[in-house]
């Protein structure tokens, strides 16, 4: 104990004695490599979790049902829908109609019945225009055109990557119509039966659910298809408290939903590829942000090696006049102590009162995602002490070398 | 001087350094006794060997051979840790030129062996007032060594080396880096450890006028003690 308060002694003076500029500039290296252990995969990952936010508000919604497995639609939607209306914490939902189809454009000007038709193969959503307003906001999406109103016929919302000028940039992944915008008429082909409609608005979304779809209303989409039953292929639930959806969808299963249809949370329901993707951005941020610690700590090591190899002789005298080297080792690890917890403070700080609000407020702007800073109390903490533990060993071993060294020859300053 | 206690003893010491054609031995076979309560100076020419003798007599080197006994216990057996814990406990340095730890202040630089040895805060800090006010700085606690002049530096030294009260107080030209003023000063203050409190002291010294205090003076030239001289006996 009495070493440890005088290696404490010790490394506070030097501390103090140490020119405060030197100490800035230490602490502000700590801050930085502490950033940059957080930032790099704070935002790797937020950009996936910027795309699972956006799939679920624009989307999927908190909870999700879907035809159980074996059958083609929902069973019974009509009772899962008078049964989950009655949920006090619902917020709003959506029945979804879906279903596969070409979509073919500028075939009134086709002149030459041998040439390539202008069409694509497209996927469509039955909705009702209100409720689907109400649950994703979808009108949001429109780039061009209006939304489609429920009272009118005969009208599309066709999402931008199935129109070549919106897709340009992905060249040929997807099928794509030319040359149309609202206003143009459109024939959507299922099976045998063609209908013509009215392009209403484009829609483009970073959630590919929204720019990949076409939209017209729940009645076209029955005829069209021809389901006269009213079983609907998905119904999405926003709740008004989001994080009570596991107790909510326990609550629908209990009664006895579950045994007709396929009831998901989110995070059930969410595709597997964005968390492995997740994970794996976790993983390679941590590791990148690792080359970080590796630098860090051979700045402390150089640091404290200069520091201690300048006080040789310092050293030297302690011991001769019986100082325990331990007393001095540990001098220079709260050293380095003091500059790591500083510097993760500060790293800190900055994380959670400037970066974390001004990127949930200011998203980049990735292709496929608005992307934010993640950064969770408990990654935060493992990361900090990490490098606090790191940067100790980094101050540990210069010192070791140093106090270790033949007593007279420091105090002589001889090698 | 044969019924005094002996406190250390050295026999047959040499130190030799490097190999080959560098081989050089600086000390050739030293004998030397030294009594409980005395104040011994060791003197002689640059490179006559004085400075390294005084490194092995004060544990702060190790002989290449012989046998050196202090406080009746033997040393060449004791691990770096044994020598280091043994310093701290027998014996106290005045160096050249001051050694104080530039980052703690006069009080601090006093304490810190105090705390070393087992002594709680409060009990170091008077120990060490009382070592200071002794050598005549009562209003330097706080100071660092930086705000120190050079004798003053050196009377803290002094003030850190005698507050353990050590059996044997080692000085190796400690008015090497001081005025002349300053030098008695210092040398005053370490005649009156040996005078007043029968203080054992080895002095490492160039001045023969500093070493006018002592009971005996060493003489040494070229590795090898060539004379002793007997100021004064030690008293009964």
């Amino acid at each position: 104990m009495r070493i440890f308060r005088i290696g404490l002694l010790l490394g506070i003076r030097q501390i103090q004695r140490a020119s405060i500029w030197t100490n800035v500039l230490i602490v502000f290296v700590m801050a930085l490599t502490f950033l940059n252990l957080i930032a790099v995969s704070g935002i790797l990952v937020g950009l996936i979790v910027g795309a699972e936010r956006a799939v679920r508000e624009d989307s999927l919604g908190d909870i999700i049902i879907t035809a159980k497995a074996g059958d083609d639609h929902i069973s019974e939607t009509e009772r899962i829908v008078r049964e989950i209306s009655a949920f006090p914490e619902l917020q709003t939902y959506s029945v979804r109609y879906s279903g596969a189809g070409i979509l073919e454009a500028n075939y009134k000007e086709r002149r030459d019945l041998t040439g390539e038709r202008d069409i694509a193969n497209v996927k469509v959503t039955g909705i009702d225009p209100v409720a689907e307003e109400s649950m994703t906001g979808l009108s949001d999406a429109l780039i061009d055109g209006k939304y489609l109103d429920p009272n009118e016929e005969g009208y599309i919302l066709v999402g931008a990557l199935y129109i070549k000028q919106y897709a340009a940039q992905f060249q040929d992944i997807f099928e794509t119509i030319e040359d149309v915008s609202p206003g143009d008429t459109v024939r959507l082909t299922v099976g045998n039966i063609s209908k013509e409609f009215i392009i209403k608005g484009i829609l483009k979304s970073k959630v590919d659910e929204v720019s990949l779809n076409t939209y017209i209303p729940e009645r076209e989409f029955r005829r069209l298809f021809n389901r006269v039953d009213r079983n609907a292929d998905q119904i999405v639930i926003r709740l008004d408290e989001p994080t009570e959806n596991t107790s909510v969808k326990a609550a629908l299963v209990s009664s006895g939903l579950g045994d007709i249809a396929k009831i998901q949370t989110y995070e059930e329901g969410v595709p597997k590829f964005l968390t492995d993707i997740k994970n794996t951005f976790n993983v390679l941020g941590t590791f990148i942000g690792s080359i970080g610690i590796v630098v860090a700590s051979i700045t402390i090591f150089i640091i404290i090696f200069i520091n201690a190899l300048a006080r040789r002789r310092f050293i030297g005298i302690l011991k001769g006049i019986g100082i325990d080297r331990k007393a001095i080792e540990i001098a220079y690890v709260i050293q380095a102590g003091v500059y790591a917890f500083l510097g993760s403070l500060i790293g800190v700080i900055i994380t959670y009162v400037v970066l974390i609000p001004y990127f949930d407020a200011n998203p980049i702007n990735f292709p496929f995602s608005d992307g934010i800073l993640v950064a969770e109390p408990i990654g935060t903490l493992v990361r900090f002490l990490i490098l606090f533990i790191i940067t100790l060993l980094a101050g540990y071993i210069p010192a070791w070398l140093i106090a270790r060294g033949n007593t007279l020859n420091a105090i002589l300053g001889r090698k | 001087m044969e019924n005094k206690k002996p406190i250390i003893i050295a026999s047959g010491i040499t130190k030799s350094f490097g190999s080959g054609d560098l081989f050089t031995t600086i000390l050739k076979g030293i004998d030397v006794t030294i009594i409980e309560g005395e104040f011994v100076a060791i003197m002689g020419k640059s490179g006559a060997g004085k400075s390294t003798l005084m490194y092995q007599l004060s544990v702060l080197d190790e002989p290449t051979s012989g046998t050196l006994t202090i406080a009746n216990e033997s040393i060449e057996r004791k691990t770096e840790n044994e020598r280091t814990s043994f310093r701290l406990e027998t014996l106290g340095y005045v160096f050249q030129d001051y050694a104080l730890v530039p980052d703690l202040n006069a009080e601090e630089n006093v304490m810190v062996p105090l705390v070393m040895r087992g002594m709680n805060w409060t009990e170091a800090r008077a120990v060490a007032r009382a070592s200071i006010d002794a050598v005549g700085l009562p209003t330097k606690y706080k100071n660092l060594p930086a705000e120190l002049s050079g004798g003053e530096q050196q009377r803290i030294a002094v003030a850190r080396a005698v507050a353990g009260k050590p059996k044997i107080l080692f000085a190796d030209e400690p008015t090497a880096n001081l005025d002349s003023f300053s030098s008695q000063q210092v040398i005053d203050l370490i005649t009156s450890l040996n005078r007043d409190f029968g203080q054992t002291i080895v002095m490492v010294t160039h001045e023969r006028e500093y070493a006018l205090g002592c009971n005996r003076i060493i003489h040494m030239e070229d590795g090898r003690i060539i004379r002793e001289e007997i100021l004064k006996p030690l008293p009964e």
